[in-house]
């Protein structure tokens, strides 16, 4: 360090400690208001009403709250699949197309990415609902003859939360096949491969962990979703962030809302332990 | 030859359909929303039966509108600053530091971003329910600072990662004070992270519903809120003129990071 | 006369504005080894594009054994190809990647086996079956993908600048075992690359693009010794010009005079596509003669530098014009010990051994 000699001794003494002032300020707002309120929170977990797993127990035990974890993975695991489905074909062709049309379907991505939450939430609302414009298209397409509820169901929420995850889908894996060399597709055309055995056997292969990747991070993010599910759903077909939710405002029962929140809590964080670990499409292989 | 857009063959028309589907899909409920907000119908019939200018008129002749407007401003300039500086200071940590455990602090930094907010809106609600600042704007600020500031070190860390610090040793070496040369050199050669970092903790703070539920109290409202708890009770297309502006908003913000862009390649 | 094996006809290809190869023809006998030699830009990789099927010419055919190949999709072509870039398959290991277009061919579990141990054996990588290829050298991944390129015995192989990416001492090393390769198999390979020496060691013929043009087809030595075009002089072996005027020419001899007055009689004249009286002369540095004394006919020059190398010696001199003449002497010319910098001295030459391009 020949530096350090040359400056004052504060500077010198911050070297040794290895800069770790910096991230104090970070630290302490971290420490009191996020971890130490969620410890709070899952310790009134297993102490309210009184000590125990109880509320745990009926958490996991009652079919009513089975219902909602049940919602709740079908609906993550729909959209999940859904929003991969559609998404892949669209970042893959985004990855290769002139960039002059790729500028626009970007700007249309990230426009409806960065749109308010509420107001999009908003628009499937009344785009959706027994009046609306689905509805009253599908009729007049002879589709359909009476309107279909859209809303108030986990279709509604489906259709919502799709909307709000593609973007997520699409730009990570643009990125994923920009990555890929073309000459490699070409390689494997010469050896033989047609269209469908390029794609089965080589292009899905080495796009395959940032789908995962991908797929798994909007499943974690619908999981834990509460705006869209809240309005598009309805009561009946609560989602597990609308229960905790739930047990606190309307119920203020914290016992109950600090066990479901936990659950939660711990299926996000060992879904993005996975992730990290084996999906991450950064990681060397 | 998958990947050679000339080559696709029958792909092409599929994908091309596909995608136009899709840009379809994620533009037109935006379109429909500014639409409905100049239609006459209270009951959003589309296509409207005539035009009109009045849920705007409703939405700023009621100073409930304005107000909560005015509050997410506010709390989402604070957040800013902030975030800004907190984030800036906690990269410079995690980018220069030598201490054990960095990667930890960082994955610990991030966890906000990807927990479920609804778990730290409930956590946060129930120690400002003991602390007393439940409802109030100091409350407020903290929630939403949790949830920017990975936004900035993200956004700050990046750009510290592609500027070698050499460049500052060397201001050093000319004579400026440590925190002198940071702020001449460093800061500046970072501005485009920095930036990142101001327009994403805007939004986060200007854009977020769930912290900000458990954190309102009657008098003390963020335009989300606001938007929330009039949706909650009918679909008004007063609704769509506050998205139509919002949405507005969103477009300039879009062009002005463009133009940034542009500028710093130029 | 019979049909060629491969014949490329008038092939033109087009970008918009852009011309990426003008008019390229060319026979390739069976089990030549021919080479596209040309500097960057030169249309050469676009060609070969062309005859994988990557690209379809704007003009122009392709035959193999007299059958037009351009209604035949890449994947049915059967032909093999090495590329610019490392193309195995990064989720496949070594044996996986070799034994992918017999796979892609439906062939038995036990045939695969035992040709994928031959194609491994063939490039020196016998035993590294069960690699990822993102675990060896550039040297060994371009050897693989010769093995996965010549596993279905195409009949003809296509390589695209393959050692490019590899430093010197691994690219002789590689270009000696791809001559062996050919010699083994006999399998007809058409290789690109821009540099002569590789062109001149490996190839059987050359073809010099320039421009999207092929300027001449020959064997190397044809191409040194008797080059078609000012640039085919100039990019094969090294090479001097210098201006001079037309006197008189028939016959394809030119009557010349160059600076300084001196006048050479019976040139090979190559006439370009410029005409008029003034032409360009090819003086190669190993045909030059030095002298410290005065000859006849002999161009008047200073003693610009000295460089030893090696095996030779290089003499860098200027005419009294100012062109500059690089001259490589034999270590140990007498001439030598008798010049230094600075030093007047005179050059001689045979005016067969030149070429003048118009
Ligand atoms: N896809 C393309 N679009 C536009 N121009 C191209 C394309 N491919 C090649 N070219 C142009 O065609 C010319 C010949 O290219 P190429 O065949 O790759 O040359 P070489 O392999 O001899 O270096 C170059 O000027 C190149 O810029
Ligand atoms: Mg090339």
């Amino acid at each position: 360090m020949v530096l350090s000699a040359t400056t004052d001794g504060g500077q010198r003494s911050i070297r040794r400690n290895g800069s770790f002032g910096y991230v104090v300020p970070a630290l302490l707002l971290i420490a009191f208001f996020f971890i130490i309120p969620v410890l709070m929170l899952l310790m009134r977990s297993v102490l309210e009403p009184t000590p125990g797993l109880q509320n745990y127990q009926e958490l996991l035990g009652s079919t009513t709250y089975l219902r909602v974890f049940l919602n709740t993975f079908t609906v993550a695991g729909l959209v999940t699949v859904v929003a991969v489905v559609i998404g892949f074909p669209v970042a893959w062709l985004l990855a290769i197309m002139p960039d002059k049309w790729s500028r626009l379907v970007m700007a249309i991505i990230v426009l409806s990415m960065w749109t308010n939450l509420l107001a999009r939430t908003y628009a499937w609302m009344v785009l959706l609902q027994r009046t609306g414009v689905v509805n009253k298209m599908l009729i007049s397409l002879g589709i359909i003859d009476k309107p279909l509820a859209l809303v108030n169901n986990l279709v509604g929420v489906t259709i919502g939360m799709t909307y709000i995850m593609l973007p997520f889908v699409i730009l990570p894996l643009i990125g994923i096949l920009k990555s890929i060399d073309p000459a490699i597709l070409r390689a494997a055309a010469l050896c033989g491969a047609n269209k469908r055995q390029c794609f089965t056997r080589v292009l899905l292969p080495l796009s395959l962990p940032g789908i995962a990747s991908g797929a798994l991070m909007v499943f974690v993010m619908s999981l834990g979703y509460y705006v869209t599910p809240a309005l598009l759903g309805g009561t009946s077909n609560m989602m597990l962030a609308e229960l905790v939710a739930q047990f606190v405002q309307s119920l203020v029962n914290w016992g109950m809302g600090g066990a479901a929140a936990l659950v939660l809590l711990l299926v996000t964080m060992v879904l993005y332990a996975i992730q990290l670990k084996f999906l991450n499409p950064n990681r060397v292989r | 030859m998958l990947l050679d857009f000339d080559k696709l063959g029958g792909l092409k028309p599929f994908l091309i359909g596909l995608t136009v589907l899709v840009c379809l899909f994620l533009i037109l409920p935006i379109v429909f929303i500014a639409a409905l907000s100049f239609g006459s119908s209270q009951w959003l019939i589309f296509p409207p039966p005539s035009w009109t200018f009045k849920w705007y008129q409703m939405l700023f002749s009621d100073p409930r509108w304005l107000w909560s407007a005015l509050t997410s401003l506010k709390i989402a300039a604070i957040v800013t600053v902030l975030s800004v500086i907190l984030g800036f200071l906690a990269a410079l940590g995690l980018n220069r530091g030598t201490f054990a455990g960095r990667e930890a602090l960082r994955a610990l930094f991030l966890t906000p971003m990807i927990l479920p907010v609804v778990v730290l809106a409930v956590a946060l609600y129930a120690l400002f329910l003991q602390l007393g600042l439940a409802g109030t704007t100091v409350g407020f600020i903290i929630a939403h600072l949790l949830i920017a500031l990975p936004f900035s070190i993200i956004s700050i860390g990046n750009a510290l990662e592609g500027f070698d610090k050499s460049i500052e040793d060397a201001a050093i070496l000319c004579g400026a004070s440590p925190w002198e040369a940071r702020l001449r050199v460093t800061v500046p050669a970072v501005s485009h992270g920095i930036f990142a970092a101001a327009i994403f903790s805007f939004l986060a703070s200007w854009d977020e519903v769930v912290l900000a539920i458990f954190m309102a109290s009657p008098t003390l409202q963020t335009l989300p809120v606001k938007i929330w708890a009039t949706l909650r009770q009918d679909l008004t297309p007063v609704i769509a003129a506050a998205s139509t502006i919002l949405i507005a908003f969103t477009i300039l913000l879009m062009v002005a990071a463009a133009l940034f862009r542009k500028g710093r390649k130029a | 006369m019979t049909q060629p094996f491969l014949s490329i006809r008038g092939i033109r290809k087009t970008y918009g504005q852009v011309t990426a190869v003008k008019n390229v023809s060319l026979d390739v006998a069976q089990g030549e080894f021919m080479t596209f030699l040309g500097p960057s830009g030169s249309g050469k990789s676009t060609t070969l594009y062309i005859l994988a099927g990557f690209q379809d010419p704007t003009d122009g055919d392709i035959l193999l054994n007299g059958q037009s190949l351009l209604s035949t999709p890449s994947h049915k072509r059967n032909i093999g190809m090495v590329f610019q870039r490392y193309t195995l398959f990064p989720h496949l290991t070594v044996g996986e990647n070799v034994a992918f277009p017999l796979r892609i061919r439906r062939v038995g579990q036990a045939e695969i086996a035992e040709r994928v141990k031959k194609a491994l054996k063939l490039v020196r990588l016998e035993g590294f079956e069960d690699r990822k290829p993102a675990l060896m050298s550039g040297g060994q991944q371009q050897r693989v993908a010769l093995a996965r390129a010549l596993v279905y015995n195409p009949p003809v192989l296509l390589m695209d600048e393959p050692l490019s990416a590899l430093d010197k001492k691994l690219r002789e090393e590689i270009q000696f075992e791809i001559r062996r390769i050919h010699q083994e198999t006999g399998v007809t390979i058409l290789y690109v690359t821009h540099d002569q020496e590789e062109a001149l060691r490996l190839s059987d013929r050359i073809a010099v693009f320039s421009q999207g043009e092929i300027d001449q087809i020959g064997t190397g030595p044809e191409l040194y010794a008797n080059p078609a075009t000012h640039f085919v002089a100039g990019f094969i072996g090294d090479s001097n010009f210098i201006n001079a005027e037309i006197l008189s020419s028939a016959d394809g001899k030119a009557k010349l005079s160059l600076p300084g007055g001196t006048v050479i009689d019976g040139v090979p004249m190559h006439a370009g596509k410029a005409g008029g009286k003034s032409a360009s002369l090819l003086l190669r540095p190993e045909r030059l003669s030095l002298s410290s004394t005065q000859v006849g006919n002999g161009l008047a020059v200073t003693i610009n530098d000295i460089t030893f190398l090696g095996n030779n010696i290089e003499v860098s001199t200027l005419t009294g014009s100012g062109e500059s003449l690089s001259v490589r002497l034999p270590f140990g010319h007498e001439a030598i010990s008798s010049i230094s910098r600075g030093d007047q001295a005179w050059l001689s030459f045979e005016p067969k051994s030149t070429h003048a391009f118009a």
